[in-house]
């Protein structure tokens, strides 16, 4: 009896939970924007840090047409690179981030702030192409992943400018206002990086950042071989935990969260929550970081198999009949209208051969009237020059 | 002569401050000023928040009796018309003009129609091709003078329910995830795709001009279809994980399928694509077929060996359960029942019907969808305006081109030209509905343009720190040589005014005993 009550408390909570997550899921379609704002060798793992999140996300199924890669991609093929072409984020060289396809849609000095504020704006010039452009909607959830080097409230773009909080902050309004995303998923890793979502206030917003201010944010470990760090202590928790994730992981984004101790990330991980409207323990890891699209079968019984099957008997209601039905009379119509257009031309050849008709019976009497005024002329000048007097040779031979 | 050096640098320090006043200032204010278009914002406000109000869609109706002759029946159907209408909220106004048979104008099938017809019952039947509603009454419906009412609820709650569901509420898409966002340009991308290298063929292009080419034309005044096809070796878009499986969910396919190599919309122009893919599985990982496709079909039973999914605003995929066999053909016979399948589904993942297959009659429904995407391209052309004055608004800093202006004024008056059409009760037809349609698409466009106008991006926030930075180095050199200069300049008059005081004190010192030697 125990058992009985405790299966049955199970289950519905377990129903509890499907509807709980049911209900809150309205995302269509994923998104990620993944950054690294820094260049130069010494910030490879800036670059490992945005390539580990590629991958991430692209073996858990978001499309390269909806990644915007943004990336200096300048460690690859730099001189000083031992393993020409390719990039690891961890000493053991298990993994060649850079050996999978890879479209960076951004490189070396594309990766602008204005570009980046342009890209989330969608506020471009018509030559755009499509690949480099977020083309989404109200139905989008958006994870974007940004790492680099940054102080309070600030994130440098490659040594040459720098993006304030309150840009990015602009730029979400601006999204938010055009309907451009369903929920946002903000990560970032950089010195100081709770400061750059403080200035957040657009709805639907759930950030995360390494940092919080005046704390620095640190590498895990350095590669000998290599010569640098190759990868940041927040992102490589982060890749940690979304290694075990699959399409079908019930994994939820507290966990993640729960995931960051302090004697792993070495700083105090932030978590802005106040914007967002679902609770974190509800949110699937996958409703940000794959693309799991809903799938709804075909509601065809054996009776509509059968049917589809000699469904292109004219007389079954279908709208593929409906539109040869409408075809072959528009056909029809068209032989008619031709038929009619033929009668017309036939008509306008009649009217043609009258009046060619006309014409001739015109240049008939006009020929009679022209011979009879010859004639005339003939016939006046003969009678006033008279008869003409017979030659000698005709007087000799014929009198 | 330190008088004559005093004045003149009193001159020059004068000239650098007239520099700065007269120059200076209004050439900062020149290259500093951001160029901001005066937007109708008051007019877009009101808009805002008196939507529709300006609308009145009318919908000409023409009724026409078989058997029996009823001179007045339009009109008294008219009353039962406007009492049912006015019964409801309607977020945007509409209603309906009845008029006579003999009134309409252009051909019967471009208008709607209503038939009385003298039968044994009441009842009703709308025609699936063309936009007839036959409306059945028997003798004791017009002894007791119901047939106006019947007609009027037919009309209402059948033949336009379209209309009276959705212009009744505003145009949110909550809970509408399965459809497609309208958009009049839309690309088709129909994919064989096989897990074997095996070299196949299809018929495809018979079969799209056959049958695909007949519903693009139908759906024309809605959507301008493009279409692509391809086949795709080596890929069974990741279904060989569930062959081992014998009872497979929409879940569990959700989870394996992987259509990322099928969703890249960047080869297209279109802005919005949808899919139908055709998968056979490899002969390698599923030589006796998907177990979880209709267990009891056989090889030979070709019209159930595959099951259809719908993927929300994504489009169609096709499993086969068997592997395709080498140098395979797929013959249309093989197809036409898939493509009447993706016909219903396409219904669904345009919009035009809740369920696939739910459409009962297109004909009606088609025109139907026509008048409430118009509406909803008003009103997301309204909502994109309301955007941009919020924002030009709110970001201060932000320039707002004179080409902003000129589209939002384009827009606006697009938008009265459309709603002359809608209000006007003596046009009707698919001509009508096509224009403001068409005009609607345009509206969009246009508001879009306005909103994302290229020059309208700046980073909107300067720090203090950073106006510093860049007015300092700027200013800083020639302001502090004037400001020590002036200092000086001050200090040695002061000096100078001391000196002198102290020499006319030293002066009179000197005079004073003279003058009490005098004394």
């Amino acid at each position: 009896m125990l058992n009985f009550w405790k299966s049955y408390v199970v289950i519905l909570l377990l129903c509890l939970g499907l509807l709980a997550f049911a209900d809150d899921v309205k995302h269509t379609n994923n998104w990620a924007v993944l950054v690294c704002t820094s260049r130069f060798w010494f910030n490879y793992r800036h670059m490992a840090n945005v390539l580990s999140m590629y991958r991430t996300v692209k073996r858990l199924g978001i499309p390269d047409s909806q990644i915007i890669l943004m990336l200096s991609d300048d460690v690859a093929c730099n001189s000083r690179n031992l393993f020409c072409g390719s990039v690891f984020n961890n000493q053991d060289h298990a993994i060649d981030l850079y050996g999978d396809s890879v479209e960076v849609d951004y490189r070396g000095y594309e990766v602008t702030v204005e570009n980046f504020i342009r890209l989330l704006t969608d506020r471009w010039s018509e030559d755009q192409p499509k690949s480099k452009r977020l083309l989404t909607d109200e139905n989008s959830n958006i994870f974007i992943y940004m790492t680099g080097h940054g102080g309070d409230d600030f994130l440098k773009f490659q040594d040459a400018e720098e993006i304030a909080s309150e840009d990015i902050a602009d730029a979400f309004e601006q999204m938010y206002e055009k309907k451009r995303y369903n929920e946002i998923f903000f990560m970032v890793d950089t010195c100081q990086a709770n400061t750059m979502y403080s200035k957040f206030y657009s709805p639907n917003i759930l950030a995360v950042g390494s940092s919080e201010l005046d704390e620095s944010s640190y590498s895990h470990h350095s590669d000998v071989e290599i010569g640098v760090a190759v990868i940041d202590r927040f992102t490589y928790y982060s890749l940690e935990f979304l290694e075990q994730i699959e399409k079908n992981s019930t994994a939820t984004l507290q966990d993640l969260f729960d995931y960051y101790t302090f004697e792993k990330v070495h700083s105090h991980v932030g978590v802005k929550t106040d914007l967002y409207q679902r609770n974190p323990r509800h949110v699937l890891i996958t409703d940000f970081f794959a693309n799991v699209q809903n799938v709804q079968a075909d509601k065809r019984s054996e009776e509509n198999i059968e049917e589809s099957k000699y469904s292109n008997d004219v007389l079954t209601n279908n709208v593929l009949n409906l539109a040869a039905e409408r075809e072959s009379d528009e056909n029809k119509t068209d032989v008619r209208e031709s038929y009619n257009n033929s009668a017309n031309h036939f008509i306008k050849t009649h009217k043609l051969n009258n009046a060619i008709t006309d014409d001739f019976s015109i240049s008939y009497k006009t020929r009679i009237f022209a011979m009879s005024v010859v004639l005339s002329l003939f016939a006046c000048v003969y009678l006033t020059k008279g008869v003409k007097a017979p030659t000698t040779k005709q007087q000799l031979f014929y009198i | 002569m330190p008088i004559c050096n005093n004045n003149l640098r009193l001159l020059v320090g004068l000239c650098f401050v007239g520099l700065y006043l007269l120059v200076g200032v209004p050439l900062w204010y020149n290259l500093t000023a951001v160029y901001r278009a005066p937007l109708p914002v008051e007019y877009i406000r009101s808009l805002h928040e008196q939507k529709f109000h300006d609308v009145h869609m009318v919908i000409p109706v023409y009724i026409k009796s078989i058997v029996y002759r009823f001179p007045d029946v339009h009109e008294a159907v008219q009353v039962q018309v406007n009492h049912l209408l006015n019964s409801r909220y309607q977020f945007v106004p509409w209603s309906l003009q009845v008029l006579p048979h003999s009134e309409m104008k252009g051909p019967e099938s471009e208008n709607h129609v209503i038939s009385l017809v003298l039968d044994d019952f009441v009842g009703y039947s709308i025609s699936y091709s063309s936009k007839e509603t036959t409306v059945f009454f028997d003798d004791r419906s017009v002894i007791s003078n119901d047939v106006p009412f019947f007609v009027a609820q037919t009309i209402i709650e059948h033949t336009f329910t379209l209309e009276l569901e959705q212009l009744s509420s505003d145009f949110s898409r909550k809970h509408e995830t399965t459809a497609i966002s309208y958009n009049p340009n839309i690309h088709l991308s129909v994919s064989l795709l096989t897990g074997d290298g095996y070299p196949i063929s299809w018929e495809i292009d018979s079969a799209l001009k056959e049958y695909f080419t007949p519903l693009r034309k139908l759906l024309s005044p809605l959507v301008n279809f493009t279409v692509d096809t391809g086949i795709t070796y080596y890929n069974d878009l990741n279904l060989h994980i569930l062959n081992e499986s014998q009872s497979v969910t929409e879940q569990d396919i959700s989870h394996a399928i992987d259509l990322s190599e099928l969703s890249s919309m960047n080869y297209f122009e279109e802005p919005v694509s949808l899919n139908l893919a055709i998968i056979f599985p490899s002969e390698l990982t599923a030589p006796s077929g998907l177990q979880f496709i209709n267990n009891n079909s056989t090889p030979e039973d070709y019209g159930n060996n595959w099951k259809s999914y719908v993927v929300p605003q994504w489009g169609v995929f096709v499993i086969n359960k068997y592997p395709l066999q080498r140098d395979s053909k797929l013959t249309g016979s093989f197809l036409v029942p898939i493509m009447y399948q993706f016909a219903n589904d396409l219904f669904q993942l345009l919009g035009l019907a809740k369920n696939s297959g739910d459409i009962t009659h297109p004909g009606v429904t088609i025109d139907s969808f026509k008048r409430w995407t118009t509406l909803r391209n008003i009103n997301k052309a309204e909502e994109t305006l309301w955007s941009l004055v919020k924002l030009a608004n709110s970001f201060e800093q932000m320039s707002i081109p004179h080409e902003v202006l000129t589209n939002t004024t384009a827009a606006l008056d697009l938008r009265l030209d459309i709603i002359d059409l809608l209000n006007d009760p003596k046009k009707g037809g698919d001509l009508l509905w096509n224009q403001a349609l068409a005009l609607s698409n345009q509206l969009v466009k246009l508001s879009e343009t306005a909103f994302f106008h290229s020059e309208m991006v700046q980073q909107n926030f300067f720090p203090q720190e950073h106006k510093i930075a860049v007015y300092l180095p700027l200013l800083g050199p020639s302001s502090v040589v004037i400001f020590f200069g002036f200092i000086k300049l001050m200090k040695e008059r002061n000096q100078n005014a001391k000196a002198e005081n102290e020499k006319e004190d030293k002066d009179s010192q000197k005079s004073e005993p003279s003058n009490s030697t005098e004394k």
